[in-house]
């Protein structure tokens, strides 16, 4: 069973300005004491399209990680504008949060970001080389997207040949190539996406 | 009756009426209103009523995992309440489980659940108290966790899926099932520990019920077997297979369940004339006459009500006495159900065809007047009857009065309520008793940490909120690179897990941020201390200091009763005089300076008020001192030839005085004379005595009280009884000041030894007894002990004690008895020597606050102590010294790492004399080795060191089974970590043997495998023989040393049938009629045969 359980991700300094780092308080609990340390990553997918533009925003060690409730701020710098094109520029796309324990990936928490001009006018007549620094972020934190995978939490020198047997394609599963990637996953979903996101900012 | 069914995720709620036309009524089912979460048509294999009947549990499959959820009882029996959107119809769900989630079961005191699954685990949950409703991060926001369940234990041992989990009555054990044949029984106090593993089964073990009695417990497995074992030694009782011979197909489950009066246990899936049936197996002789019939497909479950009835009785029928009877549900894969009472021959209703698949499990209501059924179809009913349906339950009293009359007293069938005030009657009662006194003080610490936890995460700490702490979280959390640069965060921690997980202690170091700190340090290592050192319970600021004195004053006359039975089992107070004396004081001062700076200053209370204070107090502490020390003198001589309780006057006088102290200067205050001198007088002397008592503990070298020990001792009562064993069973009855002659009062000792009696009649009235199987002693006032044989007959004239007695304790032909001025003394009545001769036990309690928490003694005759502080004494009496064999801080066995060596069928299952004072051994070695990265010679060596003890410990101990178990396991150490040379295999070898000289040529060996120069060939030990081994397979080839040959070593438990093992096999525990004493037979034999050929072998 996961010995770590995200409790909350609250998206900290939310709406802000596209060159503002991220900022993401997480509260996780621990079952039992790690002997490891948990890996965090924080990947902007550039664009819906292809995988080749994400970018790992950065990626921090978390720990020592006793039993308990626990909770951190991860901050992250605004992704490089370079990397992006410009047709994705604005409009809406995804952040990830990933945990990584022992190298093998066992949560990942998506959020849908929609990248627009304040100014009116530029939101009318959006220019074609696309204006970072007039860009707001807008994380959509009320919707996050849990994935959760189940890994082998054990000390590997203990229970190797159990997890083995037990889950003979667990291993392949886990490994990252074989996760389906994120913009893949995402973007067959992405007209219930926009009809969610609208309504959403309806209320908002 | 009134059937009421959900369809999960159908919106359909169906209504049946007695007599079963359907009244189909499509209503909102709840299952409904809960929408996503249960997934619609995922089967659901268990179901169980939490005992408070406020909600219940069921497990099955979940999305791509297994899923536990606990539901909220009343929407299922009020329609009103369902209707009623703001009642929670779920309280917590829990998808942990990997796979499949098979069982579902509440532990009979509803703290626990348990659930077994697919996954192979055992998960044990406790409600979580101090954290809120919380949603599950991500799962669509609605659905509020109400209630949190936290997974404390995780129980890995089975190599399939676990089919069913029981706890045994009154959660002494957990027992657990699965496809891998075997059934494990896990002691429920102290989780994981594996009590044992049932292997008898050569099918898939799909059932467990215990027998309400707790005497044995029932599993049914594919094999076409019922197998009952006997939880007395957890061997077979009974195998019964004819009723499953014509079995064929498989069930997915096969529930069986017992009678609640127990004499019934009714199987599931059985056939008779092809026909399938449910079993019904008469505890009397296991005879199978009987069984439940009609359904059309295999029985899947059985499940018996909780209660026992009786007929309703008529207005105007005459009164008479009709016999009880049990109700039984019976389930099966033809999807209908039926309830039976076992006075009639037909069933008392039949439902066909309530669910769509086959019913999986059945749970009773603790009333017995509902059931919840589930199904693998999805979907769980609910029935409910009414009492002239079943008949008037019989109360608790009523129903325990029938298990006294059948069974005897024995724990499982007393109520709590009965329990705490019941006098010990055997082991069972007395580890239970223990267990409660145990779970008290976990429930304390529990509190603290709680209550610690609690302030983190909701209130403020230290001047801080959660929110403010949030606020700056970013800039106060610690950051570090580590050496490639990498960036890492140091969480915060908001809040400690009520996991009671040992190896949290190893992390009461880690760098908290900013201002926390401190707080979150205290709180974080307060709790984690409590349990390790009862002995000071009060001394963190955070526990209540008003709840301490009540429970120091609750346990106190249980552990008048504990001592009786010559085990004390209190850990903190009552064993001996120390602590008596201390515990009342040392709440004393936090009391004291409570009211006191209140009143003056409005300061913190708690610790910081403490050690402000202890300066002032420490000043007059030398003078106060000399006080102190002539005080217990005084008592002591006093108390040496009068039979009072001087301990419990004392304190009690002490704190006494303190009151009155305390009276005064309220009474002073109120009458508002603010003469401050005569204030200020009583004030310093209510805070210095006791203020100078926990100093005088803390500064050992203040003064010697030797004199001041003072064991407790019995009071008289007016009757007891006591269990000396349970098979055969034996009783002893004790009546004081039953008969008057002529003015004198006489107390009466009866023993009732299988049916047989015999009594005598005493002069004084009897304070303790104690018996075994040879010979019965009570312990009289006027410090007289008298010894009978079991017969009655008396062995030997009173013995007058030097003082009066404290605990009382007998073991084969042995008599223990600890008087209160804490001297030992052991005598062999039946050969009549002294084998301990008034030996004061002030070596082993002098100079601190410890108390004796256990005492043993051996088959042997072998005196041994455990003290509060985790050390353990026993008495050697040849060298007429304490030893030391145990030490539960002992930073050896902290780091000491053999788990690679356990053979791995036998995990722990070695039992005696040693393994009682250690407790079973953990896994801190491993986590020592993780946390503290110590290097691997190191911990090599300590566990060298360590298995040396060990073996020592055992041989002192005269405990030959441990010995070999130790032993075994040291060579087979010495074998694993390399140490390849020859000497390792004569090691082993050799233990085969087991000359006594071992341990020394051992150690020596050990030596030799750290150098190996000096190898020792031993060619001519007939146990080993080229390639015979089979020791794990990776490391059985030992000894590859000049004589280049091969050898193997013989796995020491399979080779155990070699000649060595008779001469090391346990024995009986006394052997009658012999004239060698009776200890370790085997050792003495295999030394008085080859007295010398081991160290002649051994030497280099």
């Amino acid at each position: 069973m996961a010995k770590v359980q995200v409790n909350n991700v609250v998206v900290l300094d939310n709406p802000s300005p596209f060159y503002n780092p991220f900022q993401f308080e997480i509260t996780f609990e621990c079952i039992e004491d790690l002997s490891e340390d948990l890996e965090w990553k924080i990947i902007y997918v550039g664009s819906a399209e292809s995988e080749e533009y994400d970018q790992v925003l950065d990626s921090v060690l978390v720990g020592p990680v006793p039993a308990g409730r626990h909770m951190f701020v991860f901050q992250a710098d605004a992704p490089n504008p370079g990397l992006i094109p410009d047709a994705d520029a604005v409009g809406v796309t995804v952040v990830l949060i990933t945990c990584t324990y022992r190298g093998q990936e066992f949560i990942r928490v998506g959020y849908y970001v929609n990248n627009e001009y304040t100014e009116i006018e530029l939101r009318e007549n959006p220019p074609v080389k696309p204006d970072f620094s007039k860009l707001q972020r807008n994380i959509l934190a009320s919707n996050p997207r849990v994935t959760r995978f189940h890994i082998n939490w054990e000390d590997n020198t203990e229970k190797l040949e159990d997890a083995e047997s037990s889950n003979p394609n667990l291993q392949s599963l886990l490994s990252t190539d074989a996760l389906p990637s994120a913009s893949k996953g995402w973007s067959t979903s992405e007209n219930s996406l926009n009809v969610m996101l609208e309504s959403h900012m309806d209320c908002m | 009756m009134i059937a009421l069914r959900w369809h999960v995720g159908e919106c359909q709620r169906f209504v049946e009426e007695q007599p079963f036309d359907a009244i189909l009524a499509n209503k909102t089912g709840w299952g409904c209103v809960l929408g996503a979460p249960l997934e619609s048509g995922k089967p659901i294999f268990s179901v169980d009523i939490h005992p408070d009947g406020t909600k219940f549990a069921t497990g099955g499959q979940g999305q791509d995992s297994g899923k536990v959820v606990i539901w909220n009882m009343s929407p299922v029996l009020q329609e009103d309440d369902e209707k009623d959107e703001n009642i929670p119809k779920m309280l917590c769900q829990m998808d942990n489980h990997l796979a499949c989630v098979n069982c579902v079961r509440w532990s009979n005191s509803g703290m626990y659940l348990a659930s077994g699954g697919d996954d192979k685990l055992i998960m044990v949950w406790k409600r979580a108290t101090y954290i809120g409703p919380s949603t599950v991060f991500g799962s669509s926001g609605k659905l509020a966790n109400v209630e949190q369940w936290r997974c404390v234990s995780i129980l890995r041992s089975h190599s399939g899926d676990v089919m069913d989990v029981a706890w045994s009555p009154h959660d002494a054990w957990l027992a657990s099932c699965s496809v891998d044949n075997t059934v494990v029984i896990w002691n429920a106090v102290k989780f994981p520990e594996i009590l044992a593993t049932l292997r008898g089964h050569s099918g898939l073990v799909k059932g467990l019920t215990w027998d309400p009695v707790g005497k044995y417990i029932a599993s049914q497995a594919d094999d076409r077997s019922l197998k009952v074992w006997r939880t007395l030694d957890w061997q077979l009782e009974t195998s019964i297979t004819k009723p499953f011979d014509e079995c064929g197909g498989t069930t997915h489950v096969l529930r069986l369940s017992w009678s609640p009066d127990g004499h019934y246990l009714v199987s599931a899936h059985a056939m008779n004339n092809s026909g399938p049936t449910a079993q019904i197996i008469e505890r009397e002789g296991w005879k199978t006459n009987m069984d439940f019939v009609g359904h059309r497909k295999a029985v899947t479950v059985v499940k018996f009500n909780p209660k026992i009835f009786k007929k309703k009785q008529k207005n105007g029928s005459s009164a008479k006495p009709s016999c009880p009877y049990c109700c039984c549900a019976v389930g099966s894969k033809d999807r209908s159900l039926s309830v039976w009472l076992t006075c009639l021959k037909r069933p008392l209703v039949v439902i066909h065809e309530l669910f769509d698949k086959s019913i999986m499990d059945i749970s009773w209501t603790l009333n017995g007047l509902g059931i919840l059924v589930c199904s693998m179809d999805g979907s769980v009913a609910f029935l409910d009857f009414s009492q002239d349906e079943l008949g008037d339950p019989l109360s608790e009293e009523e129903k325990s009065h029938i298990h006294q009359s059948t069974y005897g007293k024995s724990l499982a069938i007393m109520t709590e309520a009965q329990l705490s005030t019941a006098v010990i009657e055997n082991p069972e009662m007395l580890k239970y008793q223990r267990r409660q006194q145990q779970q008290q003080l976990d429930q304390k610490s529990a509190v603290a940490r709680e209550t610690g936890s609690a302030a983190s995460v909701a209130g403020v700490v230290n001047g801080e909120s959660l929110e403010d702490i949030r606020k700056n979280l970013l800039k106060k959390q610690v950051e570090t690179r580590t050496a490639d640069g990498r960036r890492r965060i140091t969480p915060l921690c908001i809040a400690q897990l009520d996991t009671g997980d040992f190896s949290t202690a190893f992390f009461n170091s880690i760098p908290l941020s900013g201002s926390l700190a401190g707080s979150m340090l205290s709180s974080h290592s307060s709790p984690q201390l409590l349990p390790l050192d009862a002995s000071t319970p009060n001394s963190f600021g955070t526990s209540k200091p008003s709840t301490e004195p009540a429970a120091a004053a609750g346990t106190r006359p249980a552990g008048n009763s504990v001592n009786k039975d010559s085990v004390n089992a209190t850990s903190a107070p009552a064993a001996s005089s120390p602590s008596v004396l201390t515990t009342p004081s040392k709440i004393e001062p936090m009391k004291a300076f409570d009211s006191r700076f209140t009143e003056r200053s409005k300061a913190t209370p708690g610790a910081p008020v403490l050690t402000s204070v202890t300066p002032t107090a420490v000043e007059r502490l030398k003078e106060q001192n000399l006080v102190k020390e002539l005080r217990p003198r005084d008592l002591l001589e006093s108390s040496s030839d009068s039979d009072e309780k001087v301990p419990v006057a004392k304190s009690s006088s002490l704190s006494k005085r303190k009151l009155e102290l305390e009276v005064e200067t309220v009474e002073k205050k109120k009458k508002g004379r603010p003469r401050k001198d005569s204030r200020l007088m009583p004030m310093s002397l209510s805070v210095q005595s006791p203020a100078a008592l926990t100093a005088e503990k803390d500064t050992v070298c203040l003064s010697v009280p030797a004199p001041t020990l003072k064991l407790p001792m019995p009071g008289p009562q007016r009757a007891f009884t006591l269990q000396v064993s349970s098979d055969p069973s034996m009783y002893i009855e004790v009546e004081n000041e039953v008969t008057a002659v002529g003015g004198v009062k006489l107390s009466r000792l009866k023993c009732n030894r299988e049916g047989k009696e015999w009594e005598t009649v005493l002069t004084s009235r009897i304070l303790t007894a104690a018996g075994s199987c040879d010979v019965v002693c009570v312990a009289c006032e006027k410090r007289m002990l008298s010894v009978f044989s079991t017969c009655g007959r008396r062995l030997l004239p009173p013995i007058l004690l030097s003082s009066p007695i404290s605990t009382l304790h007998c073991t084969g032909s042995y008599v223990m008895a600890l008087t209160a001025a804490a001297t030992l003394s052991v005598w062999d009545v039946h050969r009549q020597v002294v084998v301990v001769k008034e030996e004061s036990l002030h070596s082993i309690l002098a100079g601190s606050d410890m108390t004796v928490s256990q005492i043993l003694l051996t088959q042997h005759g072998i005196p041994v102590m455990n003290l509060s502080d985790g050390k353990a004494y026993c008495f050697n009496p040849s060298l007429s010294t304490w030893n030391l064999v145990s030490d539960k801080q002992d930073s050896l066995a902290q780091c000491a790492d053999f788990r690679s060596s356990l053979p791995p069928q036998d995990a722990m299952l070695c039992s005696g004399p040693l393994a009682i004072v250690q407790g079973r051994a953990s896994t801190s070695g491993r986590q020592a080795a993780r946390l503290f990265s110590v290097p691997h010679v190191v911990q090599q060596e300590t566990t060298l060191a360590y298995l040396e003890n060990q073996v020592a410990a055992a041989l002192t101990l005269q405990s030959s089974h441990e010995y070999r178990h130790w032993l075994l396991l040291y060579a087979r150490y010495l074998v694993n970590e390399g140490s390849t040379e020859e000497g390792a295999t004569e090691g082993t070898a050799a233990s085969h043997r087991a000359e006594p000289p071992l341990p020394a040529s051992l150690h020596r060996m050990s030596g030799t495998a750290r150098h190996p120069k000096g190898q020792v060939a031993c060619p001519h030990l007939p146990q080993l023989q080229p390639g015979q081994g089979h020791l794990s397979p990776r490391r059985a080839i030992v000894g590859q040393g000049d004589t280049g040959r091969r050898w193997s070593v013989a796995a020491p438990v399979e080779g155990g049938s070699s000649a060595g093992n008779s001469s090391l096999s346990p024995g009986p525990p006394r052997r009658a009629g012999a004239g060698a004493p009776p200890c370790c037979p085997g050792i003495r034999e295999a030394h008085r045969d080859r007295p010398s050929s081991a160290r002649s072998r051994g030497g280099h």
